[in-house]
């Protein structure tokens, strides 16, 4: 096992250096430069198409860039021509081991109980002992209120509950920094703060997130930083105040004005 | 037909009784013969479509549309009488004395398996292919390797769809197994036909056939739909 406070000594959490994915013609991430420090809240939002769900998806290789460089922790990949070569996939897992990934659409797995979800990674991809684990898993599911569910099945859960339990087990994966892929998009209106408030309680922690979202209250009130992605390139970034209040592009502008005309 | 005729049917001396039950055990060891060999080429046979190069899944394809579209009768002729002509042939070959012969036991189970492992193949594919695209997702990005990843996520997800398409294979295989008679393998088909012939009540033995073969059926119909309600713990449609 890895020593948390000795990884975090080195190095940001994570970094993404000149990546670029096209999807048949459509060029959806043109260079992106981005890095993360431990304890960085950052909200990346933009419009529907502008890559940040992509841009996501790229930091643990579901989406395998075509050229560029990512590196979490110690890890470092720039696979070339949209593939992962063996020794490259190997890595690959390493760094997946150090993310928690939260999906728009739960994807807890249904054959598994709320407490099996939650300590099968750690059980069959750390190899950490079940008592350990499930002592664990029983904290975490306290953490996101839903210790009385863990003998539940995901089906029964609201869309809410399955989130939170998607978090819970993320957070068992212990890693460096938690991605999140639109976390409320799915969920019915009234499930939403919820969700938003134990993403919320994991920032005032200290944790290092990444959040592709909407929510533009929720990004502005929790993030230590906003970058706002305009066709597969960063448009602004910055504190949510610059970005919010000040932003320094038309396009940043029209975005944000517009969004908050309509919620607001 | 008067209440004394249904003492063929029994266990007494003039009875068929013992010799019907081994007739019926017989039925069910070369199903469960065909259908387990059956299930390991099937199991390859999907692999290869899925996962395989172009040759293999050519191949496979090649291998599902041909036994797909034989008889099954001709199936097992070819195997037990050209599987004779081929053992023959090999054993002389090397210079062993004949004669050569094939059992029908052999021969039914190897048509039969080869028949049912396209069918087998075919919903094992299918099952793999409505796996969530989200949970094989969930279990990569905790870094799972590929195999974990069959076997903690994939094969249990695809059980559950597989399952009721895997009853029906079972049930065919039971059935096809009656084919199996023209080998001379004393199943239930044989027996019965034998037993008709001898005692000429015709209607009396092959009615207790389809009652021996309704048995056969029902109980694992029992049995694959206790697996089916497991497997659907958990599932939104229900389950225990």
């Amino acid at each position: 096992m890895t020593d948390a406070v000795e990884t975090k000594a080195v190095g940001p959490a994570l970094s993404i250096t000149g990546l670029r994915k096209t999807f048949g013609a459509n060029e959806v991430l043109r260079g992106i430069d981005l890095s993360a420090r431990d304890g960085d809240v950052i909200s990346m939002i933009g419009a529907s198409g502008s890559g940040k769900s992509t841009l996501l998806r790229c930091i643990p290789m579901l989406e395998i860039p075509d050229s560029g460089t990512v590196t979490v922790g110690e890890d470092s990949l720039s696979p070339k021509g949209g593939r992962l070569t063996r020794a490259e996939e190997a890595t690959a897992r390493r760094m997946r081991g150090h993310l928690g990934f939260v999906f728009q659409n739960f994807n807890l797995w249904t054959h598994r109980t709320v407490l099996q979800n939650v300590i099968e990674a750690p059980l069959f991809v750390q190899n950490r002992s079940r008592a350990e684990a499930v002592d664990e898993a029983t904290a975490l599911l306290e953490k996101v209120g839903l210790a009385e569910k863990r003998d539940a099945w995901p089906a029964h859960l609201s869309g809410g509950q399955q989130q939170r339990v998607a978090i819970a087990r993320a957070l068992a994966q212990r890693p460096r920094a938690i991605l999140f892929d639109e976390p409320t998009s799915a969920l019915d209106p009234e499930l939403v703060g919820e969700v938003l408030k134990v993403i919320r309680s994991l920032a005032e922690e200290g944790r290092t997130l990444l959040i592709v979202t909407h929510e533009m209250g929720f990004a502005r009130d929790v993030s230590s930083r906003v970058v706002l992605l305009h066709q597969g390139q960063i448009e602004e970034d910055g504190t949510p105040e610059q970005v919010f209040a000040n932003p320094r592009s038309d396009r940043a502008r029209a975005f944000l004005s517009g969004h908050f005309d309509r919620t607001r | 037909m008067e209440f004394g005729k249904l003492a063929l049917l029994g266990f007494g001396p003039e009875g068929w009784g013992l010799v019907l039950v081994r007739a019926g055990l017989m039925t069910l060891a070369v199903s469960v013969a065909a259908f387990v060999f059956g299930l390991g080429l099937g199991i390859l046979i999907a692999w290869a479509r899925i996962g395989g190069n172009a040759v293999l899944r050519r191949l496979a394809e090649v291998y599902v549309v041909v036994l797909r579209g034989v008889p099954d009768i001709l199936v097992i002729y070819l195997f037990y009488f050209g599987g004779r002509q081929v053992v023959t042939a090999i054993g002389t070959g090397l210079g062993f004395e004949g004669p050569f012969d094939i059992s029908g036991f052999v021969a039914g189970m190897l048509a039969i398996g080869l028949i049912s492992a396209a069918g087998q193949s075919e919903v094992l594919r299918g099952a793999y292919q409505a796996v969530p695209k989200g949970m094989v997702e969930a279990g990569r990005v905790v870094g799972m390797t590929r195999l974990t990843l069959f076997r903690r996520v994939i094969a249990p997800q695809a059980m559950t769809t597989a399952l009721p398409g895997m009853g029906n294979q079972w049930q065919s295989v039971i059935k096809e197994t009656a084919l199996v008679s023209v080998t001379g393998l004393v199943e239930t088909m044989r027996q019965v036909s034998v037993a008709a012939g001898t005692t000429q009540e015709h209607f009396l033995f092959y009615a207790a056939g389809a009652v021996i073969y309704l048995c056969i059926t029902t109980v694992s119909d029992q049995i694959f739909r206790f697996a089916e309600r497991r497997s659907l713990r958990g599932h939104p449609q229900g389950g225990m």
